[in-house]
């Protein structure tokens, strides 16, 4: 009897934990359920019509229809093919390399800068920077045009009068370099704000009396900054490069309104604008998709190194 | 206009129609547009029109997403090289073309453009040519007493121009360089063209001989004449505003283009028909002109259709007229300069993907290249005239 009482208790005070053990474990999933539903609903969803799409013959007829037909794997056939799609992508790749050197390397001198001035000058170029950042992106680029107009832009006028050459009617549209040059600027200017506050709140980790006691030791300024805030940066670096890369690889706003509609080629396509122009311009949605899906496995490959730091900092203790 | 909003607000709950005019209504006639709207409501009680108006860049993407999702427009203003691809997808519900004023007259043009396998599906709005505009005192000035009767004389005249008025930067004759409507005309000045039907497939012209002279004159008139640059398209920025700003002796343009020239300029502004190489023989200008059609996917649509009847009516075709439009209808016609320099014209080819040759920009790309020497004219236009070919060939 009493070994039998035992056993049943034991087996309920066993039965207990593994209840307990089971909740515990499985409460964290349970509370990532909301959010799981709720991705499932914004981004599965059209994911899934988005692929659906990209397998279809989906055109103005269809559109009218609400129905398209299938036709497998030919829109991606079609655009693998397509000499243009890989013009585009190596124009694009190039373009995004400049113009994430160009934010990196700027936004770290800038904030450099920063820690280096008065707080008078900290204060008016940090407002400055949150400036630019509140300005809207189609807004920025009317302000661009204006200013790079050929007409009576203000840039031909100030080159002009600076002396720099003879910059009368000098028209900045006129080739594909000097096109993407300027969304380049606007690209860049418009990037920096977030780069340079978050490379100089990275700054402030930098311990004091490290840089004190290999400046005591002799270390000139780039030895310091090779040696000792460079390692320090390296995690808020390799976050903020992998970010612009995303960001730059499919920017569509600033190429598609700066360079102008009517200006559009494929000479200057960007991946994006390249995928505006074949989906929505030629009402070809099913290959417009598949361009899509492409790009955003190009993303996903591209992203693959934030995603690690990412969970590698949240691994940390 | 304030009548008309305190009308919509008070019939909120009435049915109502949705109306997509192009902003040229807005800017050149919005009176007629009321006054249509008003004849629509004593005939209608109760139901308001709302009209909203779009831009020529846009427009169709906007009316594509609502044939997807809904919510789109009872009458839309289509442009009538737009015409074809839409009505072969369907879009558009076909109409009782003998219900509309004149329309056993329509231009035939504008009629065709809104014809589709016998059914007509656009109603003609109203179509315009290409005028020169130019500053009268600015001529007297230099001396200029007759008018230019050839491309050449044009030119000489120019230098008259250029002489008294040494300004960097202004232009004698305005062109912006890739405005194709201007451009095409010298092609089809010369005898070229774009692109021709031969047994079922189209074969692109750009590369004819004719064309090719006509690109050529097109390049050494443009460097003669318009410091406009060389890549720019006609509405960045709109002709009107750089004669406005006194930048401009001259521009070419839809006749209604003198609405915008500016209040100092207004009494000096006269208007004449552009010539071309040969004397006596205006320039081939462009034949644009606007259908009005009915989408599927409205659920007025004999109202929709009403309201175009009162749109285009013989009334409203000549206030448009006034405007210095081209009416709808042959027996509304007149001798306005205008209707004169539409004497002599040209259209784009009436093919499914011509909208798809627009919007790839390839002709305005054509003529960037030769204007600013990037490639040679024979060069431009052969790889132009393969592309065109390859696009309107596609399925």
């Amino acid at each position: 009897m009493a070994a039998a009482a035992e056993t049943t208790f034991d087996r309920s005070r066993r039965r207990r934990r593994f209840w307990n053990t089971t909740l515990q474990a499985s409460t964290p999933y349970g509370l990532i359920v909301p959010v799981l539903a709720v991705i499932g609903v914004i981004l599965g969803y059209p994911l899934y019509w988005l692929i659906r799409l990209s397998t279809e013959r989906y055109g103005l007829f269809e559109l009218i229809q609400h129905k398209g037909a299938s036709v497998g794997f030919d829109n991606y056939r079609s655009v693998l093919h397509d000499r243009i799609f890989w013009h585009t992508l190596l124009r694009t790749v190039v373009f995004t390399i400049a113009n994430v050197s160009l934010t990196i390397v700027l936004g770290m001198l800038i904030a450099l800068l920063l820690v280096r001035v008065s707080t008078v000058v900290r204060v008016l170029l940090t407002s400055g920077l949150v400036l630019v950042w509140s300005m809207p992106v189609v807004v920025a680029v009317q302000i661009f045009y204006w200013m790079t107009n050929f007409q009576n832009g203000i840039v031909n006028y100030v080159l002009t009068r600076l002396h720099v050459g003879d910059f009368f009617q000098h028209d900045w549209y006129a080739t594909t370099f000097s096109q993407l040059s300027l969304v380049t600027v606007l690209i860049v200017w418009g990037a920096l704000p977030f780069v340079v506050i978050t490379l100089y709140a990275g700054l402030a980790q930098v311990p004091h009396d490290l840089v004190e006691a290999a400046e005591v030791d002799g270390a000139r300024p780039w030895r310091v900054f090779r040696d000792i805030t460079l390692p320090i940066l390296r995690p808020i670096l390799l976050i903020l490069t992998s970010l612009s890369i995303i960001w730059d690889f499919g920017v569509f706003t600033q190429p598609f309104l700066l360079i102008g509609q009517s200006k559009i080629t494929p000479g200057n396509f960007l991946m994006s604008v390249y995928l505006f122009e074949e989906g929505y311009f030629k009402t070809d949605y099913g290959r417009g998709a598949a361009i899509s899906v492409l790009m955003l496995l190009m993303v996903a490959v591209l992203s693959v190194a934030y995603v690690r730091k990412m969970v590698r900092i949240g691994d940390e203790p | 206009m304030a009548a008309t909003s305190s009308a919509a607000t008070r019939n909120a709950k009435a049915s109502s129609i949705t109306v997509w005019l192009q902003v040229d209504a807005q800017s050149g006639w919005p009176d007629l547009v009321a006054a249509a709207n008003q004849k629509f409501a004593s005939d209608h009680p109760g139901t308001t029109v709302n009209v909203q108006y779009q831009n020529w860049g846009d427009h169709l993407q906007k009316f594509d997403a609502t044939l997807a999702g809904g919510g789109g427009p009872d009458v839309i203003e289509m442009g009538n090289t737009e015409m074809t691809k839409y009505m072969a997808a369907g879009a558009f519900a076909a109409l009782d073309k003998s219900s509309f004023d004149n329309s056993a007259t329509w231009l035939k043009g504008l009629a065709a453009s809104g014809t589709f396998a016998g059914k007509t599906y656009g109603v003609p709005y109203y179509a315009g040519s290409r005028v020169d505009t130019y500053r009268t005192d600015l001529f007297k000035q230099a001396g200029i007493t007759k008018l230019p009767t050839t491309t050449a004389q044009y030119t000489a005249d120019s230098k008259k121009l250029l002489a008294k008025n040494p300004k960097k930067g202004f232009s004698p004759l305005y062109i912006a360089g890739t405005d194709w409507y201007v451009a095409m005309g010298f092609v089809f000045d010369y005898g070229g063209g774009i692109a021709t039907r031969v047994s079922g497939k189209w074969k692109g012209l750009l590369s004819s001989k004719q064309s090719i002279a006509g690109l050529t004159a097109y390049k050494a008139f443009f460097l003669a004449n318009s410091r406009a640059s060389k890549t720019t398209d006609e509405t960045h920025p709109n002709p009107y505003d750089v004669y406005a700003q006194g930048q401009a002796a001259s521009m070419i343009g839809p006749s209604w283009f003198t609405c915008c020239v500016g209040k100092k300029y207004t009494a000096s502004t006269a208007q004449f028909v552009m010539p071309g190489h040969i004397k006596g023989q205006p320039l081939p200008g462009f034949l644009g002109g606007s259908d009005l059609a009915v989408p599927v996917t409205s659920s007025n649509k004999a109202l929709a259709s009403d309201w175009i009847k009162d749109f285009t009516s013989t009334a409203g075709e000549k206030g448009l007229q006034a405007k210095g439009n081209i009416p709808n209808a042959t027996n509304l016609l007149g001798s306005s300069v205008n209707e004169r320099a539409a004497a002599r014209s040209w259209f784009v080819p009436t093919a499914k993907h011509w909208v798809d040759v627009e919007n790839g920009n390839i002709l305005r790309n054509m003529l960037a290249q030769i204007l600013t020497g990037k490639l040679t004219i024979q060069q431009a236009a052969s790889s132009a005239s393969d592309n065109i070919a390859s696009v309107l060939n596609q399925p």
